[in-house]
């Protein structure tokens, strides 16, 4: 095959038995990376069983065309049973990991079982072999990856690994690559500590095959030099997302606090991100092959270095109600070496400070430590006692949700969480497209989407992009932040879009959200990759039964229309500041939105379980016949 | 035509790779790093990289340790190439070369070294920071030179006291 190569590594550590199977037979249909994991998890998760259970499969899904010598190749999509949520988990990394396994002659890895002691993976070309770890367990990410190496004789093995959090199985663990890039959210880290895996180790001479070599790299150069003359390029690849940061402050698209009001005055003035980042920054680096450096290494003297994007900018500034940069930059490494996610974390955080702010706890609650907002003592000697389970933190080591059913109803209130996640830390009273897009994902936080992204960009050129919408969404009011229009088909066809590129193992900031804004180009190198003369529409129906697939694991699990939703205060308390003051999400609209939605797909409007015809017609009668009974 | 050669500057790598897998898939036609005629050596947790390319020596240690003249140079673009037909895959080129620049291909023993892809080198058209570039010989020197040469008047006005 050309871009697949070939086998499904299957290691059960309870055994000690490695075994391969074909990836040929499941291509057609799924595709590859997340799309053909979706399968696999589908058919070796068993009904019932605890996500801490030996038997919970912990799916490691690279793409066909992850490992190629293409911008943003580098992505690895892991999945398991959460156990935060109970649903299908779903975690994306980057960084070389990925298509080292690739090279080594692995699509995909299915590891099952517990080991009896604590164990690394060590995967060296074809060979496969299960290594104590004893020696490892304890050390935080950055030391694991440096042992194994210095053990192993080789300083470009490339390793995944927990940190301590993930040893003691803090729910929110998280899996790290590197110094920063992380399968961060829906609690991978622990399931990996649950089977007493502390990392797998990867070192391989082989490669990707390609069905048209001249063609695909001439496309690949082309892609090279389109995304470096990009106007997203120019700006992540020097400053990362710090400036794009506090543009979301500015329009009110991201909260302060525990999404507890969209303006908070000082953040707008005194958010030092940029500056820090010009300061303190040695690089702006990204993953394989990737021109787009969307990630900063950053070097402050006395707190360390490391890699960061994204979430932290936010999560540990402004939802912690933090200004202080160091504190920042101090708390992101701890969350990496100690490897928890920064997003549930920080958000757990910023619950605290808010139960302390209405006096609902005491600093008797968190072992003495006064949860003030942006108090550095609060934000950093919580990383620590989660990670640790330490003191309260053993119990938020168990989620927001156990801490607060512990302090009473007073405080469970209080906590929003969808589908057992922190959602995503989006205004969504002012932004309904992204709302609905929050409350029906796949898992308790599955944003970013293109559409949802639609409703940022609207800002800059209002009909400009409600023009786009209109061509890529079918109507104009897809674009308009507050409009319930469109929003619908919006979330159908971007939540398609972004599997096009999860499934074919390539990134979707690249493809699908900030250079090519669709999935057209993902489809263009894809046949030129694999040979296949599958064109969009073959990807975007595979898509679809990837999201129905996903769907049915979680409806088999017990999920239902009503866990479609956000939390309460987003229909009960309109906003009272920034430049959406007033808005607030209302129900009914927001549930013929859903209506909506499921109607598109072709879902049951009652109980938003897909129907049989629906299965039937993406090939998933089997799936159908098991969770919806025989017909 | 001036002669020109490819100039590596470390401090911009950002280790992504693109030079090793673009050069493999060029030459190879498989997407494979461990085929590339160039490496980048990585220290991730530091952020230091560096990108290790044949420097095309005057007096090449590779040419002269090859037992079968089968590496050569390419007067035409100033790269050292190695006839195929000629190697007897003794890899002494690969060991006496001082800068660890001539590669092996892990699978089945081939030597590889980089041919600056016929005067128009591949890597330099993918690498996002200009690590790699290809420049003349000539202007690199005199620009070597001559930021040498900036440092006299400093130092001179420093020891002269008016610094």
């Amino acid at each position: 095959m050309y871009g697949w190569v070939g086998n499904i590594l299957k290691v059960d550590l309870s055994q000690g038995n490695i075994s391969t199977e074909p990836t040929e037979p499941y291509v057609e249909d799924y595709i590859g990376g997340r799309g053909l994991g979706v399968r696999l998890i589908y058919d070796h998760y068993r009904p019932g069983t605890d996500a801490f259970d030996p038997s919970n499969p912990l799916i490691f899904n690279m793409g066909p065309l992850t490992g190629t010598a293409l911008s943003g190749s580098g992505r690895v999509d892991v999945t398991a049973l959460s156990p935060m949520s109970q649903l299908r988990a779903k975690s994306n990394f980057g960084a070389y990991w990925g298509p080292e396994v690739k090279f080594a002659g692995y699509d995909h890895i299915v590891i099952q079982g517990k080991a009896e002691k604590p164990c690394y993976l060590w995967i060296k070309d074809g060979t496969v072999e299960i290594r104590v770890a004893s020696h490892l367990w304890g050390k935080d990410t950055y030391e694991t990856q440096k042992l194994i190496q210095q053990e192993l004789g080789d300083p470009e093995i490339k390793v995944v690994c927990i940190g301590p959090a993930g040893e003691r199985l803090v729910r929110s663990a998280c899996i790290i690559t590197e110094t920063g890039d992380a399968a961060g959210r829906t609690g991978m880290g622990a399931v990996m500590g649950s089977k007493n895996l502390k990392a797998i180790a990867v070192r391989a001479s082989g490669g990707v095959q390609v069905a048209k070599p001249h063609e695909f790299l001439e496309l690949s150069i082309q892609i090279n030099n389109e995304i470096r003359k990009h106007p997203a390029y120019q700006e992540l690849s020097q400053w990362g997302v710090s400036r794009g940061v506090q543009m979301m402050y500015q329009m009110g698209f991201f909260p302060v606090g525990y999404f507890e009001d969209v303006c908070w005055d000082e953040l707008l003035q005194k958010y030092s991100a940029p500056d820090y980042i010009q300061k303190n920054q040695l690089k702006n680096m990204g993953c394989f092959c990737c021109p787009n450096r969307c990630m900063n290494f950053i070097s402050v003297p006395h707190i360390g270095k490391g890699l960061t994007s994204c979430e932290p900018f936010s999560g540990f500034t402004g939802a912690v109600w933090n200004l202080d940069m160091d504190v920042f930059w101090e708390a992101t490494l701890l969350v990496n070496k100690l490897g928890i996610d920064c997003t549930e974390t920080s958000a757990a955080i910023g619950l605290l400070m808010e139960l302390y702010h209405d006096k609902i706890i005491t600093a008797a609650d968190t072992d003495g430590i006064p949860m003030e907002r942006g108090s550095k003592e609060a934000i950093l000697g919580t990383i620590h006692k989660i990670a640790n389970r330490e003191g309260y933190g053993d119990l938020l080591a168990e989620g927001q949700k156990a801490f607060a059913e512990k302090i009473g109803p007073e405080a469970l209130e209080k906590v929003d969480l969808v589908k057992g996640l922190s959602p995503h830390a989006y205004e969504f009273r002012a932004f309904k497209g992204t709302g609905l897009m929050q409350a029906i994902g796949h898992r308790g936080d599955p944003l970013p989407l293109r559409g949802s992204l639609l409703e940022v960009d609207w800002h800059h050129a209002n009909d400009w992009f409600q023009q786009v919408a209109k061509e890529q969404f079918g109507d104009e009011k897809a674009a308009v932040p507050t409009s319930y229009q469109g929003k619908a088909r919006s979330a159908v066809i971007s939540e398609h879009m972004e599997r096009v590129a999860d499934n074919i193992g390539v990134c979707k900031w690249l493809f699908g959200l900030f250079i090519y804004q669709d999935a057209d180009m993902a489809a263009k190198v894809f046949q030129l990759v694999t040979g296949k003369d599958w064109g969009l529409g073959h990807l975007m129906k595979a898509s679809e039964r990837v999201r129905n697939l996903e769907r049915m694991f979680d409806v088999r699990q017990g999920l239902r229309r009503k866990d479609d939703s956000l939390p309460k205060k987003f229909f009960e308390q309109p906003l009272t500041a920034g430049p959406y003051k007033g808005e607030v999400l209302d129900r009914e609209k927001f549930e013929q939105m859903k209506d909506e939605y499921y109607q598109i797909r072709g879902w049951d409007k009652e109980t938003g379980i897909p129907t049989r015809e629906k299965l039937s017609e993406l090939n998933l009668t089997g799936v159908a016949d098991e969770v919806l009974g025989q017909a | 035509m001036a002669l020109k050669t490819l100039i590596i500057d470390a401090q911009k790598c950002i280790g992504c790779r693109s030079c090793e897998s673009y050069c493999a898939l060029k030459h190879e036609n498989v997407c494979n790093p461990a085929k590339g005629r160039i490496h980048v050596v990585k220290w991730e947790q530091e952020a230091i990289f560096v990108p290790i390319n044949c420097m095309r020596c005057e007096v090449p240690a590779c040419e002269l340790a090859c037992p079968k003249h089968a590496t050569y140079r390419n007067y035409r673009t100033g790269a050292l190439e190695v006839d195929a037909n000629r190697c007897i895959g003794c890899l002494s080129c690969v060991f006496e070369c001082p800068f660890g620049a001539t590669f092996v291909d892990p699978l089945d023993g081939r030597v590889l070294k980089c041919d600056l892809c016929d005067g128009d080198p591949t890597c330099v058209k993918v690498c996002p920071t200009n690590a790699i570039t290809y420049e003349e010989i000539s202007k690199e020197a005199y620009i070597k030179l001559t930021q040498n040469a900036d440092r006299i008047p400093l130092l001179v006005k420093k020891a002269l006291g008016e610094g």
